[in-house]
């Protein structure tokens, strides 16, 4: 039984993958990839490792991978090619796939119940999240400490990355004769202070500096 | 006789050649990040199988580590191609072959 489930995901895991590497379009891909992480997944759960298998479902397929979809789709960068009509037959081959789930679905929920003989329970306890978080609280405290300050690296790291490094802000308004003055320009007591400080005009920015201004249209008058 | 250990560690060796070579016939930086996540899967996976044919746990601690720097990882790594794209206009790694910008 454990070798027809091995070959079952062991083949759709292959499958995937070379599916991934020879999609040209990075959307197919990330599906693609999603398909290796739910066969590595269930091989997990053979391998009598269900809180891995759990953690690799929601931390992989889920946020990793959400992230990853999130960015192929705000870069929107593929070639825009007409959607083409082989696509139409897929429709009844995926309404028919989803009856054969759902009656999978039905069959195993009707055996459990029926069933006489219970599996018998796993002595061992490698595996279950007890054994996990025992380890990881004594023996592998450091590591797990470590980790977490990796994680708040990232955070920092990924917010940097995101910020725009412009003085600008967004609202600065782009017209003739205005200025965009830090702040420790027009007052010498902030010294440090970048804060973008707008004006409309030339003159206002000359007021606020304390500078003695006279545009040239004054001066023609 | 269920499957045996070195199953699972072909299979391993399958997955990270694939991802390896994706990486390098790949162009498009997101899909080469993809490959990447695949090579760390394939690793996983050895670790979970030599922990649960040698019914040690520490395996499984480390498999929980990996997929923590894999999270990290993604946040930095997406930060990056965002960053890249937004001064180049593009995901081909070619585009980007200097690091000045």
């Amino acid at each position: 039984m454990t070798t027809i489930l091995f070959i079952i995901f062991a083949g759709l895991a292959i499958g995937c993958a070379i599916a991934m590497v020879s999609q040209s379009n990075p959307l197919y891909s990330a599906i693609s990839l999603i398909g290796v992480f739910v066969a590595l997944a269930s091989l997990y759960v053979t391998l009598a490792a269900p809180f891995i298998a759990a953690v690799q479902v929601i931390v992989y397929a889920g946020a990793i991978m959400v992230l990853v979809i999130f960015v192929i789709m705000l870069l929107n960068v593929e070639h825009s090619e007409p959607r083409r009509k082989r696509l139409k037959f897929l429709v009844p081959v995926a309404i028919g796939m989803a009856a054969i789930l759902i009656a999978e679905t039905a069959f195993i929920l009707y055996s459990v119940q029926t069933s006489e003989n219970k599996l018998a329970g796993n002595t061992s306890d490698v595996g279950l999240t007890h054994s996990i978080g025992a380890g990881l609280f004594t023996t592998y405290l450091l590591p797990f400490e470590i980790t977490s300050v990796l994680l708040l690296m990232a955070i920092v790291g990924a917010m940097s990355l995101a910020r725009r490094t412009t003085v600008l802000s967004a609202t600065a308004r782009v017209v003739p004769g205005a200025q965009v003055l830090a702040m420790d320009i027009v007052n010498p007591r902030a010294v440090g202070d970048l804060t973008a400080v707008e004006t409309e005009t030339t003159a206002e920015a000359a007021h606020l500096l304390g500078v003695d201004f006279q545009s040239d249209r004054d001066q023609e008058e | 006789m269920g499957p045996q250990l070195s199953w699972y560690l072909a299979l391993s060796a399958i997955l990270f050649t694939i991802g390896a070579v994706g990486v390098i016939i790949k162009r498009n930086v997101i899909a080469m990040f993809m490959c990447i996540e695949l090579m760390l899967n394939a690793v996983n996976l050895t670790f979970v199988a030599c922990s649960s044919f040698f019914q040690d746990v520490t395996g499984q601690l480390f498999v929980f580590i990996v997929m923590t720097v894999a999270a990290a990882e993604a946040a930095v790594g997406l930060g990056i191609i965002i960053t890249v794209f937004r001064n180049r206009e593009s995901l081909n790694v070619d585009d980007a072959s200097i690091l000045k910008l």
